[in-house]
């Protein structure tokens, strides 16, 4: 399986390379970490489009979980600015 | 949802379990942001983990290649037997009444037929009218194969190297990846990167082509709605190169 051993190494250089560089850059809210992450992962597997039916489903279902945190994120930024 | 126990569902609970345990043990007693981060990173590579571990197929990557060999061994005594040295030629779904198929013509005719129906379903079928118009209808890996497409590909290089990249790289990752050319006179040139199902010169290699060939043809075959000939097949290297004819 190639293919999704090269998928899981690029995503993991890629959250573990950010976390370094966030952590260089002195950030330290947890939320634009996980906001970094969800966008690196959802951006990596549009990139494997030729990765199967099957799998794409599963990783379907991944992107969409990490995206309600990410709405979930927003939705308590923006009720922090409105109150 | 019945768990597929393989080498990715282990990775997948471990990094889940420990990453579960870094996260709230840095961010509700050490108050370290990067920990935590570190720790929802590992959450987020064991759902990728998890979810990938159910796609891997339950059997075996050696008896898979047990069964292709043994299947390939009996397709290759009965070319061997009969002493066949005509070329397979693939045929679309179109003209199998079924999933696309190899003819084997039994006798080297010069050319074949126009094909306007579909052969009948039996493994010794007549495709012409003259008395030599007899051949082998053999299923190959290539009718197989094209099953796992979601869709028939267009009659275009592009639509064919599309199907071909996704099939080959991303759903039986047998290559890195296709490039597709056409040429004149109804030749098309498929050129596969690093190619990992190998190739034997027997009899019956040259008469169906290798299991690369066979793929490419069958799929060729069904994306342009004709009967597919192997030409040329050709490893140099990292290159793996067929070269079809699409019959008109």
């Amino acid at each position: 399986m190639k293919i999704y051993n090269r998928y899981i190494i690029i995503t993991a250089l890629l959250l573990l390379l950010t976390t370094v560089i966030l952590i260089a850059a002195g950030q330290t809210s947890l939320n634009v970490y996980y906001i970094t992450y969800i966008v690196e992962a959802l951006a990596i597997t549009e990139l494997f489009v030729h990765l199967n039916k099957k799998a794409r489903q599963g990783l379907n279902l991944v992107s969409a979980i990490l995206f309600g945190g990410f709405l979930f994120i927003v939705s308590l930024e923006a009720i922090k600015l409105l109150t | 949802m019945p768990i597929n126990k393989n080498p990715y569902t282990w990775a997948g609970l471990g990094l889940l379990i420990a990453g579960g345990l870094v996260a709230l043990f840095a961010h509700f007693i050490l108050s370290l942001t990067w920990l935590t981060a570190l720790g929802i990173c590992m959450i987020i590579l064991s759902a990728i983990l998890l979810a990938l571990s159910r796609t891997i197929p339950k059997l075996p990557p050696e008896v898979c290649s047990l069964l292709l060999d043994t299947g390939i061994d009996n397709m290759a005594t009965i070319v061997e037997e009969l002493g066949i040295k005509a070329k397979a030629v693939y045929l679309p779904s179109s003209l199998t009444n079924g999933p696309p198929k190899a003819l084997i013509p039994l006798h080297a005719n010069p050319a074949l037929p126009p094909l306007t129906k579909a052969l009948p379903q039996r493994f010794i079928a007549r495709y012409g009218t003259r008395p030599d118009d007899i051949g082998l209808l053999f299923s190959t890996i290539g009718s197989t194969a094209v099953a796992l497409l979601e869709s028939r590909p267009d009659s275009t290089a592009e639509a064919l190297e599309l199907a071909l990249t996704s099939l080959l790289a991303g759903t039986l990752d047998a290559a890195d990846s296709t490039t597709v050319t056409y040429l004149e006179n109804h030749h098309i040139r498929v050129e596969i990167l690093n190619p990992r199902i190998g190739n034997n010169a027997t009899r019956y290699q040259e008469c169906l082509g290798g299991p690369l060939a066979s793929i490419v043809a069958s799929v060729a075959a069904e994306a342009w709605d004709k009967p597919v000939t192997i030409t040329q097949e050709e490893h140099q290297g990292e290159r793996y190169t067929i070269e079809l004819e699409v019959t008109e």
